[in-house]
């Protein structure tokens, strides 16, 4: 065999490299912590000038991760929905059994999480959750800007509950096929779904108008917002494909930008850089790269090719860490700027 | 299906209520075998096992948007498979219980349709467990037992010293009309050695090389149109490769709901290679297999196995594609 030398990037020269044996499947950002969920059930803390903290949290894998201001929630193949303080402390929200707790959201004092058809929502000091239920079994849920809407998607469409005086109330997107990731636009306007097929699709709230984002040669496994228009940035291409969602009409009939074209495989992962017209794109073969929101970017290798697909991105809230894992569980942890 | 040492393989176990699925799962996950298998059972089925590598499945079937009429998946499938492959372990094999009343072919299909599924698992075999004292009528009433058996890589003939010498025969028979290819394997309690029903590659186009051309002189009755039969011809003369391509693509699109399963082996007109392919429904898996060995009589046989198959003029369009 060919010995490949292949250039480190200056993000991988000046940060460290965590061989953690298990795959990454989740992240967010708290504080001034990295939260990451593994495979093996095990949530590392990352935070600048320390070591990573390791919380033995679930016996199986971490399917999702979410965050208030204060405290990381889990869902995990254990059936546990967790409760973590950016100490380590796990407390114990509900017990699922041998079912799975598939997504998780938080906003404030309401906890959210769903296991097979069902939606299940904490809030206040109340002890009992309210009982949102499904048809099929949930793809992917998410909570608005304001807390008011969620948005649960399964076969299809989308339902989107709204509360008011004092009750949820349901409202029914349509589309045929399986819906599984969900989002809303930082406007609140839209909602965007990834599905089985390789293609989005999106509705616009106030008209229930819906049209899809095809074209893309493998599935959209990952979708991000960037920019100020603002635009929907997606993987499941040799490139990120951004769609604009400014104007009336959205991307309906526009042609989005490609960026982030240096990859050699489908990207499998998008992050937003917050604050800056700029995103991170993850591919296949273990690639990252940080490219610009316009018509010719320039691209900043972040990681060479590893051989393993990029499974997370993600970026500190202070903007001075970057975070990459994989699904062999190799974690790149760099800061984004020269010291 | 690309042959990677990294995919899991996965069996699908059908057979209805009562034929003793739960027995064999749980000599699987029990018996002191070294290996590390997940079992997904449907919440609905049968009751008695616990392990934390057990996973709940609903059977949520699916049409894909694919323009495909008869593309139906298994969506919790996807989800779950999907989340099995991010454990920090690797699972030697995945089973997947279905209900009695399934239909094998979404699950199977799930494998031929989503690119992540095909990537990290492979299908294995369905092995369908048959109660000897209750398959006969069973097959009669329900078109699900008739889909089971025609689907099934491997039989397990269970229950078989409550039958006598005679209705174990007719069982056989029964079974052979519907699938001539099927490995039957008779027990009771379902104490079949685990690696003549785990780890059979039963999909690999390499194991398509192994149908035995016994059965093709088999007599092929007319049957009642909505049985379930199986049909199969050889040609010695090479085939004219674009004309089969088109009678073949035409007969899936047009008779895909009613083939269950089809496999072959080509031997085409100036190519050195055998070509192979097996198809569940009107998704296939076509390749060239390397040469035709030395020693290797060079002909081209076809298996369907299907309902209504009289109607589809399967004789005359395999004739026609002859290159004399």
């Amino acid at each position: 065999m060919v010995e490949q030398i292949i250039k480190k990037s200056q993000f991988e020269e000046r940060g460290t490299l965590f061989e953690t044996g298990a795959p990454v499947t989740c992240s967010v950002s708290i504080d001034k912590v990295i939260a990451v969920g593994f495979g093996d059930g095990s949530l590392r803390l990352y935070k600048p000038d320390a070591e990573p903290v390791v919380v033995h949290a679930h016996n199986g894998v971490i399917l999702s991760i979410a965050a208030n201001e204060s405290h990381i929630i889990t869902g995990g193949q254990d059936g546990l929905f967790l409760k973590i303080s950016l100490n380590g402390e796990i407390e114990e929200i509900y017990n699922f059994g041998t079912q799975w707790v598939d997504n998780v959201a938080a906003y404030e004092d309401m906890f959210l999480c769903s296991s097979g058809k069902n939606v299940y929502i904490w809030s206040g000091d109340n002890n009992k959750p309210k009982l949102l239920e499904h048809q099929s079994t949930i793809g992917g849920i998410a909570i608005d800007q304001n807390g008011r809407r969620i948005a649960v998607s399964c076969y299809g469409g989308v339902t989107l509950w709204r509360y008011e005086k004092n009750k949820w109330k349901s409202s029914k997107f349509a589309w045929k096929g399986s819906h599984s990731k969900v989002g809303f636009s930082p406007d609140g306007k839209y909602i965007v779904t990834t599905m089985q097929e390789n293609e989005l699709h999106a509705w616009r709230i106030r008209d229930k108008a819906s049209f899809a984002m095809s074209g893309y040669p493998s599935k959209v496994k990952s979708f991000t917002w960037a920019g100020d228009n603002p635009y929907l940035v997606t993987a499941g291409a040799r490139e990120a494909i951004c769609w604009p969602f400014d104007g009336k009409e959205g991307p309906r009939g526009r042609t989005p930008l490609c960026i982030a074209s240096g990859g050699q495989e489908n990207a499998t992962y998008v992050e937003t850089l917050p604050g800056e017209k700029a995103i991170f794109a993850g591919f296949k073969n273990g690639m990252v790269l940080l490219s610009e929101l316009s018509e010719n970017p320039n691209d900043v290798l972040i990681q060479s090719p590893t051989g393993s697909e990029i499974s997370n991105i993600s970026i500190s809230p202070d903007r001075s860490h970057i975070l990459v894992g994989d699904i062999k569980g190799k974690v790149l942890w760099s800061p984004l700027w020269e010291q | 299906m690309e042959n990677n040492s990294t995919q899991v393989p996965v069996t699908v176990l059908t057979g209805f209520l009562g034929a003793g699925k739960t027995t064999l799962l749980n000599r699987i996950l029990t018996e002191q075998h070294g290996r590390k298998y997940a079992v997904i059972v449907n919440e609905f089925g049968e009751q008695g096992i616990d392990n934390d590598l057990v996973v709940d499945a609903d059977e949520e079937v699916f049409e894909m948007n694919n323009g495909c009429i008869c593309c139906t998946v298994r969506g919790d499938l996807i989800r779950i498979l999907g989340g099995l492959m991010k454990r920090a372990d690797q699972l030697d094999a995945i089973i997947v219980e279905t209900t009695g009343l399934a239909d094998p072919a979404p699950v199977a299909q799930t494998f031929f349709v989503d690119q992540d599924v095909a990537d990290r698992t492979k299908l294995d075999a369905i092995v369908t467990v048959a109660d000897a004292v209750h398959l006969s009528s069973q097959l009669g009433e329900h078109h699900e037992a008739e889909e089971q058996i025609a689907f099934a890589d491997v039989v397990l003939l269970n229950k078989i010293d409550l039958v006598d010498q005679n209705q174990i025969k007719g069982v056989h028979d029964r079974i052979r009309k519907i699938n001539p290819y099927t490995k039957i394997i008779e027990t009771n309690r379902c104490e079949a050695p685990l690696d003549e029903v785990l780890g059979l590659n039963a999909f690999s186009l390499d194991r398509v090389l192994e149908v035995e051309p016994d059965f093709l002189d088999s007599d092929h009755d007319h049957e009642h149109d909505d049985d379930v039969t199986s049909i199969s011809f050889v040609s010695d003369t090479p085939l004219i490769m674009e004309k089969f391509e088109s009678w073949f693509g035409n007969l899936l699109q047009t008779h895909g709901q009613n083939i269950l399963r089809s496999k072959g082996i080509m031997d085409f007109k100036g190519e050195n290679d055998r070509y192979v392919f097996q198809g569940v429904h009107m998704l296939m898996d076509a390749s060239p297999m390397g040469p035709w060995p030395s020693k290797a009589k060079r002909n081209s046989r076809v298996v369907f196995i299907g309902r209504n198959l009289d109607s589809m003029n399967l004789k005359e369009g395999f004739e026609s594609c002859k290159s004399e």
